[in-house]
């Protein structure tokens, strides 16, 4: 099947992920990948991911998504995502707990360019967000949101739940409230079910997503490629296979083809389920 | 064995197809760790090791011969309970096991030139001679010499791969073999 046309379609997300890195600074308590300070670091090398930025969007791909690991950890991170934004729009999942100093000022150059820093903020009180993501975590991300905001970074604040359908509506206007004092209107803001995968799994938290449930998006990583961003899991130290497309990664139409091919005819927008994104 | 067999819980989106309830090869859980070779090994294996226009005993004579000649435990295991299955009695199993060559005293003339012609194509190095290639061509035509020699040499292939690997045989092949006084 034609990648372009399975995009096109609906088929398979339009958004190219490349997993940066493996290790982060935090250690939550439903992350999906088991990310901390010490594990295997799975880094792409960024002359890596440009490349495959530049193939994704002769196939027909109409942004990417830079995601861990917290990705800011490495040096490179700003400028690489300078350079991919020049390519297609892009989308960075980050902690938002490391842009003080000399990582603040290296994001400058972004402003202006079609870059969204996605940070995670997930309860609108320090108390809770922090039992799930580590301490200091919400003070740290309430100060960094205003700092990318004035200088004209996008950003967009993430929440994730256990149970998103019975999230409490005054908590949930609390958050928005929150977020929008930040500078972060509500077009900005998502919310999302935790998944049950990685640390998550092993915790007890979350649903269970499985290729049926979650939009195809292909995902590269140091690994393989994979069918979706919530595929490249690891449990119990292990990377979780399942949703692997390929091991090969370049040319990238080799793991595009086979994912648009896996995908078949199958409905556009059948996410809708979970509303996993 | 040398790497860890993906579990089915584990098997990549290309894998799932090759992956039995009631038990997984570990040519297949080996292979599931690059699914994109899986799903082109297995069907090409399927093609040549299975059913075709050659009968199954002939198929299994010459992957038993070679697997022997290339000493693949795991592979001399699983096609000798193969082989019995498709009509090779147990003395001419045994007779396929010894590492002599050429085989004495095997019946069939036919079988005689192409068991002649696995062990100069899975035994040695260089050109095959042309005399063992003209008593094949006296047998087979130019279609079943062609499939009977990509056999020999897929099966050199995955002699290779399962030996390296040190894939496990199943234990129904092991009983199998162990019933017919073949272990």
């Amino acid at each position: 099947m034609n990648v372009a046309e399975a995009i096109d379609d609906g088929r398979i997300g339009g958004r190219l992920w490349l997993y940066a890195n493996y290790h982060c600074n935090l250690r939550c308590s439903y992350c999906l990948t088991e990310s901390a300070p010490g594990v295997a670091r799975r880094v792409l090398a960024p002359e890596t991911m440009l490349r495959r930025a530049r193939e994704a969007r002769e196939l027909g791909f109409s942004g990417l998504g830079v995601t861990g690991g917290e990705p800011f950890l490495l040096d490179w991170m700003p400028e690489l995502i300078a350079e991919l934004a020049r390519v297609l729009p892009v989308i960075v999942l980050s902690n938002g707990t490391l842009f003080t100093g000399r990582r603040l000022a290296a994001l400058e150059p972004l402003a202006g360019l079609p870059v969204q820093i996605q940070i995670s903020l997930d309860r609108p009180e320090p108390e809770p967000n922090d039992a799930m993501r580590g301490p200091e975590n919400f003070a740290k991300v309430v100060a960094a949101i205003p700092r990318l905001v004035e200088r004209g970074i996008g950003v967009r604040v993430a929440t994730t739940l256990a149970e998103p359908s019975t999230y409490d509506p005054a908590e949930r206007e609390r958050l928005c409230a929150l977020h929008r004092a930040l500078g972060v209107g509500d077009e900005d803001h998502v919310v999302r079910p935790i998944v049950r995968r990685g640390r998550a799994h092993s915790g007890d938290l979350g649903v269970s997503a499985g290729f049926e449930e979650l939009e195809p998006e292909l995902t590269l990583t140091a690994d393989g490629a994979f069918a979706s961003p919530f595929g490249p899991t690891v449990h119990g130290g292990r990377l979780d296979t399942d949703l692997l497309v390929t091991r090969t990664t370049a040319p990238l139409s080799v793991p595009a083809g086979t994912l648009a091919r896996l995908v078949g005819n199958g409905t556009a927008g059948r996410d809708a389920r979970l509303g996993i994104r | 064995m040398l790497v860890s067999p993906v579990e089915p819980a584990q098997a990549p989106l290309l894998a799932r197809p090759y992956y039995r309830a009631e038990g997984t090869s570990p040519i297949v859980s080996s292979l599931a760790h690059v699914p994109e070779a899986l799903e082109v090994t297995m069907p090409f294996v399927s093609v040549v090791l299975g059913p075709s226009a050659i009968d199954a005993r002939a198929k299994e004579l010459v992957i038993v011969r070679t697997s022997v000649l290339l000493e693949c435990r795991y592979c001399v295991q699983t096609h000798c309970a193969a082989a019995l299955d498709s009509g090779v009695t147990i003395a001419e199993v045994r007779a396929l096991r010894s590492t002599r060559a050429p085989l004495e005293g095997w019946e069939r003339e036919d079988e005689r030139a192409l068991l002649a012609w696995v062990d100069a194509v899975a035994n040695g190095r260089g050109e095959v001679p042309a005399d063992v290639g003209e008593q094949l061509r006296a047998h087979y035509s130019d279609p079943e010499v062609v499939e009977l020699t990509l056999l020999c040499a897929a099966t050199i292939m995955l002699n290779r791969y399962c030996t390296a690997l040190a894939l496990p045989s199943s234990a129904p092949t092991l009983e199998r073999l162990a019933r017919e006084g073949l272990s």
